[in-house]
């Protein structure tokens, strides 16, 4: 259509349109006369604007205000009466803000907890319960905490806004005198103390939490938060414990540097948790490094739990000639035993006073230790034998029978291998059925003879990835073969990081290979990005910046800890693997919602094959997209776990995580 | 997101009135910022049950980015920029939502808050863009009317304004371009 002639059509149209509707067929025919043409168009235009209603009469973001809110830049928005300014920094327990609170118009710190949170009731009245606690410590060296609340689905708590630094940043900028140390460690001591005394343990005390004013006042921010990082699930080691006070070994994702034995054995936690902490932050200040540190978060853990600090006398030389005394206060905080460390903070208090005293007179000095002095009596053997125990029982988070069923299972391969490219095609659907029943166990899976059409599924991946074993056209990079050799290096990262998540290992190992390929800097279409292709917000809800998602170092753990969110969502339903795997593509509210759907079926389980045997009851997504999901996984795991089978060099990708 | 200063917003918007899209590129991150603010808005007070006037939060925003000293040519001016940036990004996503569709084997977003755009919208507004697009062949001030109405959130007075027309005329161009287009999809989807 022209330009010029549409226009003929409009004015018809108008005119038409200006009409009663009962006189516009008239209208027209008089108006088109000898024009049929002219008469259609108008006369289906008219149509169509009697039928249209409120067809975009709606504005766009009535639809799609969601759209614009999925972003991750939360600047210059509104959250209750709190608005934006600016971001101040991330932690485990969400990002913080520069925020003024309208109604004051004061300035405030806004913390915004992770979405995650809020889809665990649980977890969610505990965290009001927690921060109600703390909100009501008063103390001037503890942040005041204005307000927790939500607003739109989005938690938050807002505190009184700090300019100042965290000892940390005052520690790596300049080296802090005798006299400063001393005061910081009294100052945070004294605000434990009127803590402790409230019942409530800070759990996670280090330079990051403590801030210093500009006028020297120190603030200990955090209080009562770090709790609710804990999973509430018990630990391994612990079964025995009181429900309501076990904890496993929470911040997993932060520093491990600070935490007590206690806290990485993952047994329940009091005050003298606190106690230790913060006689590793006095440590660290006055010998400018840390009493406990690894190569890796297990390496420090095993520090904590078996090795001695050096000596304050070789590493604290500067500050001799206070040594004796401050060597018997760090003593007394980092023994191993909470029992044989300080009873309460107010027993350090009156040591640091004491100190003090005879440092600003040095001549009683030399009158010798402070107050008793304690020896800590090394508990390395049972201690260490606990680690073990814990890196061994990691790896799998299911129960020893499910366990011993993978045993039993893996020793089906041990015969002699026959290369898949020889195999018949009937030799090959056995196959494929005999290693997902393999695979389903390690997983920790109650393994389900699969139905012809399933084996067919996955079949049909494993044969895609034999297809590209080799490079198609000359790029090496996508090939099969290219992929499973650029996992090998990341998994002993992966399964530490997922283990110390209790997440079955090979989930880590195998998801790499059908999101990224293996490319740690791989970016989709959709946005997803490195190993795990997570999206830029929900990475940064686990602590990783947009910058560090190409660092695996970085995103292993976040995806770790992202699948265990889920896994905890799913609740009962995270026994089958196949379900967390699908709520690691889908989210786990529509897994719940899909099995609620399919529930009553014949034979249910509550797996993803009983969802992808009745798939005609579940959405389009799933028929369309979904589906070959969780096939695709146990495809990319059969060929790593059978190198030989498909002419793969090395090991199978799980023994490398050994 | 590199932030811009008032002068350099100033000429950055003197240039996209004269067509410069890639000065519109510019000002895409601030007036993103406001938009994703009057989302915020938008969906509280829908929670909230009150009645949306999406007109009323373009005017706030526009308010605030006014009292920060951002020049803006004048209200209509910033109201036709928030238009074109709303569509751009809801097109965007449209295309790029599309895209899994065929992207083949369970290539979907691994994380569920990813797109917060079912298919079936998507679709729905990828054939609108296109249908405008043509439109604007056609007669281009209908096609600035739907911008400014569908995608600005604008009334049939501030879109008069914005484009110096008289509110007769918005109307009638209003209630031909809905015609119109919806004629077009329906064909589309038949």
């Amino acid at each position: 259509m022209k330009a010029e002639r549409w226009q003929e059509i409009e004015v018809v149209l108008q005119e038409a349109l200006d009409r009663p509707p009962l006189q516009r067929a008239s209208f027209l025919d008089a108006a088109c006369a000898g024009d049929d043409e002219l008469k259609a168009e108008a006369t289906t235009l008219i149509a169509a604007y009697e039928e249209a209603g409120d067809f975009i009469e709606q504005p766009a973001i009535a639809q799609d205000a969601y759209v614009l809110l999925g972003d991750d830049n939360h600047i210059a928005r509104e959250i209750g009466p709190y608005r934006i300014i600016e971001r101040l920094g991330a932690g485990g327990m969400g990002e913080v803000y520069l925020a003024q609170d309208t109604r004051l118009s004061r300035l405030v710190a806004l913390k915004l907890l992770p979405v995650y949170f809020a889809s665990d009731e649980t977890r969610l009245r505990r965290f009001q319960s927690e921060a109600r606690a703390a909100s009501a410590l008063n103390h001037p060296n503890i942040l005041t905490i204005h307000e927790v609340g939500e607003s739109d689905g989005v938690y938050f708590i807002a505190t009184e806004f700090i300019d100042g630094k965290t000892i940390g940043e005052l520690m790596r900028e300049q080296k802090l005198s005798l006299e400063e140390i001393l005061d910081c460690v009294e100052q945070v001591a004294s605000a434990l103390a009127v803590a402790h005394a409230a019942g409530i343990v800070h759990r996670d005390i280090k330079p990051e939490n403590i801030m210093r004013r500009h006028d020297g006042l120190l603030k200990i921010l955090d209080f009562g938060i770090a709790k609710l990082l804990e999973p509430q699930t018990p630990g391994l080691l612990n079964e025995t414990a009181a429900p309501l006070t076990q904890t496993e070994t929470g911040l997993v994702l932060g520093t491990v540097n600070y935490m007590s034995p206690e806290q990485a054995r993952g047994l329940s936690v009091d005050e003298r948790t606190d106690i230790w902490s913060l006689g590793v932050v006095l440590y660290e200040m006055l010998a400018s490094r840390l009493p406990f540190s690894g190569a890796t978060r297990m390496d420090t853990m095993v520090a904590i739990l078996d090795r001695q600090p050096a000596p304050l006398s070789e590493v604290a030389r500067e500050h001799s000639l206070s040594v004796p005394l401050l060597q018997s206060i760090v003593d007394k905080c980092l023994c191993k035993e909470a029992s044989g460390r300080y009873r309460t903070v107010s027993e350090l208090l009156l040591d640091l006073k004491s100190a003090r005293e005879q440092l600003a007179n040095p001549a009683a000095i030399k009158a010798g230790p402070v107050r008793s002095r304690y020896f800590s009596l090394p508990v390395m053997g049972v201690v260490l034998l606990a680690v073990l125990a814990i890196v061994g029982t990691m790896l799998y988070r299911r129960s020893v029978r499910l366990r011993q069923s993978a045993a039993s299972t893996a020793a089906v391969t041990a015969k002699p291998v026959k290369p898949y490219a020889q195999m018949s095609e009937r030799e090959r659907l056995e196959f494929v059925a005999e290693q997902e029943q393999r695979i389903s166990a390690m997983m920790g899976e109650r393994p389900l003879k699969l139905d012809e059409n399933a084996v067919l599924l996955i079949k049909k991946h494993v044969d895609r990835y034999v297809a590209r074993m080799n490079p198609p056209d000359g790029d090496e990079s996508s090939s099969t073969r290219a992929t499973y050799k650029r996992a090998r290096p990341y998994i002993p990262l992966i399964a530490r990081s997922f283990a110390a998540r209790k997440v079955p290992v090979i989930i880590g190992i195998y998801l790499p290979v059908i999101e990224s390929a293996y490319k740690p800097c791989h970016e989709s279409t959709l946005g997803g990005k490195g190993l795990y292709q997570f999206l830029p917000s929900t990475a940064r809800i686990y602590g990783v910046s947009r910058d560090e998602m190409c660092d695996a170092e970085k995103m292993t753990p976040a995806a770790a800890h992202y699948i265990a969110d889920h896994m905890a969502e799913l609740g009962e339903d995270a026994q089958s693997v196949t379900l967390v795997l699908l709520s690691y593509n889908r989210g786990a509210q529509w897994v719940r919602d899909s099995l609620r759907q399919v529930r009553g079926t014949e034979n249910y389980a509550r797996n993803f094959w009983t969802l992808l045997a009745n798939k005609d009851a579940l959405d389009e997504g799933f028929r369309n997209e979904t589906a070959g999901y969780v096939p695709n996984f146990l495809a990319a795991a059969i060929i790593g776990e059978n190198p030989e089978a498909f002419g793969l060099e090395g090991p199978a990708l799980s023994t490398l995580a050994q | 997101m590199k932030t811009l200063s008032a002068d350099n917003l100033t000429a950055l918007l003197v240039e996209w009135r004269e067509g410069d899209e890639a000065a519109l590129e510019s000002l895409m991150p601030l007036v993103y910022n406001e938009l994703r603010s009057i989302a915020h808005r938008y969906v509280q007070r829908e929670r909230a049950g009150h009645t949306l006037q999406t007109s009323a939060l373009v005017n706030e925003a526009y308010l605030r980015l006014a009292g920060q000293n951002v020049v803006w040519q004048n209200r209509a001016h910033f109201f036709a920029v928030t238009a074109k940036v709303m569509r751009h990004i809801l097109i965007d996503h449209a295309r790029r939502r599309r895209y899994t569709k065929h992207g083949g084997d369970a290539r979907q977003v691994p994380i569920e808050e990813a797109s917060g755009m079912s298919l079936e919208r998507a679709a729905e507004l990828i054939a609108l863009e296109e249908a405008l697009d043509d439109l604007a062949k056609l007669d281009e001030r209908k096609s600035h009317v739907v911008e400014l109405r569908y995608f600005g959130g604008l009334s049939l007075e501030e879109t008069a304004e914005v484009l110096k027309i008289s509110l007769m005329t918005v109307r009638r161009d209003w209630r031909a371009a809905k015609a119109w287009l919806y004629r077009r999809l329906k064909a589309e989807e038949a």
